[in-house]
């Protein structure tokens, strides 16, 4: 099945948002049960592990010669496997980013019963990643992504925002320096390890994630250990009783967060970090059906109708929609067709385009061009004074044309 | 595996019926609805040369396409 791009993009990302804001609302009954953040996180990766990997060998099996999740999750997907030797650093540091977000959450909750009050202050994660992006990626940002990042990142702190719980300095420092950059490692290593070719092909979103879980409940077991080794208390022991006592609630959590992160980690995939992040921070209006059958069922107090704190998270909502629909418009792409005279190398030429901002791809190609360039670019303007200007300058470029793409398809 | 790029003209007016042609062959990988020299590009992916051919022979019989040129790709630099 052949769909747009675009739409297989926010259709990943929505889709994971989705799952996210459901299985927040389990978090919330479960936590009636669970009073212990250690307990109840490290539960929640016991059960997150055992349904990664059920779902990765249910996955696996063969169907008239293609696996079911490479026909319906993720067509990167072969089977189960071992970790790649250069993955292991990637996948090491995204665990570890897993491990230092859940710890941060759990400081938090020890710190301030309730961290409403500083928890929205965690979308400021996008302008992290657009940040690492401007430093790492290929294609830095542009003013477009900077100022959509910005809406959205401003739209989700107000339409999250909750004028109860606590805030100190402290506990804003937990989110800013530890909960953040967590999620930042996460995001970061998961999208380098999604764009990397294994046995030359795409890696898969369904492997990641199992790795990823894997590597993360073991850091955080080490941690729980340490930690109740220095401060005698017996939080490992006690995660162990909740596995077995509250077995339905958590399967749900774990088949959620399983999905949700497939998906993300598809998106991060097709998209840049901090663009899927904007797109997932759309979790807070997914969640708001979701508080409101809480609040209907006593799970939570009751939602607040104060017209001023409505007016703040609609302005938010409205805000954030604004930044999502303008990173969807934006995106202008091309083709670029060159022609090259004789006697320049293939190899420095390739290299030469692919040096230029904005190069997607760079493909040699035999029959009535030499080089065929895919462009992604936000403005036209940008496109020429940014790249076209560049190809004009490689030497050995007899001719070129440029063909601007008004819609794509891609198998799914 | 061959990849390749086959680069399509079309004749006016039939836009919509020849892309939801193209769509349904089972080895187009990517196809772009372009503005300029060319009307679409399809991206191919298959096992052989054989069958690059079919699927090249498969849109040269939609009714609407008028000529396609095809680009064998020998080495990619990609995100």
């Amino acid at each position: 099945m052949k769909i747009r791009r675009k739409y297989l993009f926010y259709l990943l990302a929505f889709s994971s948002s989705i799952i996210a804001a459901l299985i927040s609302g389990i978090d919330v009954i479960l936590e009636k049960y669970l009073k212990n953040p250690f307990v109840f996180g490290l539960s929640i990766f016991y059960f997150g592990l055992l349904i990664a990997v059920f779902f990765t060998i249910f996955f696996s099996i063969s169907y008239k010669g293609k696996s079911i999740g490479e026909r319906t999750i993720d067509p990167s997907f072969k089977k189960i496997r071992l970790l790649k030797k250069e993955e292991l650093k990637y996948h090491i540091l995204a665990g570890a980013g897993n491990a230092i977000l859940t710890f941060g959450y759990f400081w938090l909750l020890i710190l301030i019963r309730d961290p409403s009050l500083v928890l929205p202050f965690s979308q400021v994660v996008i302008l992290y990643l657009v940040i690492i992006e401007s430093i790492t990626e290929k294609n830095t940002p542009t003013l477009v992504e900077i100022q959509s990042s910005v809406i959205v990142t401003l739209g989700a702190i107000l339409g999250s925002i909750s004028l109860s719980g606590t805030i100190n300095l402290e506990s804003l420092a937990i989110v800013f320096l530890i909960v953040n950059p967590g999620w930042v490692l996460q995001s970061v290593y998961q999208r380098k390890l999604k764009m990397m070719r294994i046995n030359n092909k795409s890696n898969d979103a369904i492997n990641i994630r199992m790795w990823n879980v894997a590597f993360a409940c073991f850091f955080t077991i080490v941690f729980v250990i340490v930690y109740d080794l220095y401060t005698g208390t017996s939080n490992f022991v006690e995660s162990l009783n909740a596995f077995v006592n509250h077995f339905g609630l958590l399967t749900l959590v774990g088949i959620g967060a399983f999905f949700s992160y497939v998906f993300y980690i598809r998106a991060l995939g097709i998209g840049k970090a901090s663009i899927t992040q904007a797109v997932k921070s759309s979790i807070i209006i997914f969640a708001i059906p979701v508080s409101i059958a809480l609040a209907y069922f006593g799970f939570i107090d009751p939602i607040s109708t104060d017209p001023v704190l409505i007016l703040i998270r609609f302005s938010g909502i409205i805000l954030m929609l604004l930044g999502l629909i303008s990173f969807a418009l934006t995106l202008t792409k091309a083709y670029i067709f060159i022609k090259m005279r004789p006697g320049y190398p293939i190899e420095v030429t390739m290299q030469k385009l692919w040096d230029i901002n904005g190069v997607d791809r760079v493909t040699a190609v035999a029959g009535d061009y030499d080089f065929i360039v895919k462009i992604r670019t936000r403005t036209l303007v940008k496109g020429y004074e940014r790249i076209l200007r560049k190809v004009e300058s490689i030497e050995g470029i007899k001719q070129y044309k440029w063909q601007s793409v008004l819609k794509e398809w891609e198998n799914i | 595996m061959i990849s390749a790029y086959i680069l399509i003209h079309i004749s006016p007016g039939n836009t919509e019926k020849i892309l939801a042609e193209i769509r349904k062959i089972d080895n187009i990988v990517k196809i772009s609805v372009v503005a300029g020299e060319f009307d679409i590009v399809a991206r191919v992916q298959v096992k052989s040369l054989e069958r690059l051919l079919k699927a090249t022979d498969k849109i040269q019989m939609i009714k609407g396409v008028n000529k396609t040129t095809t680009q064998v790709i020998e080495k990619e630099i990609t995100l």
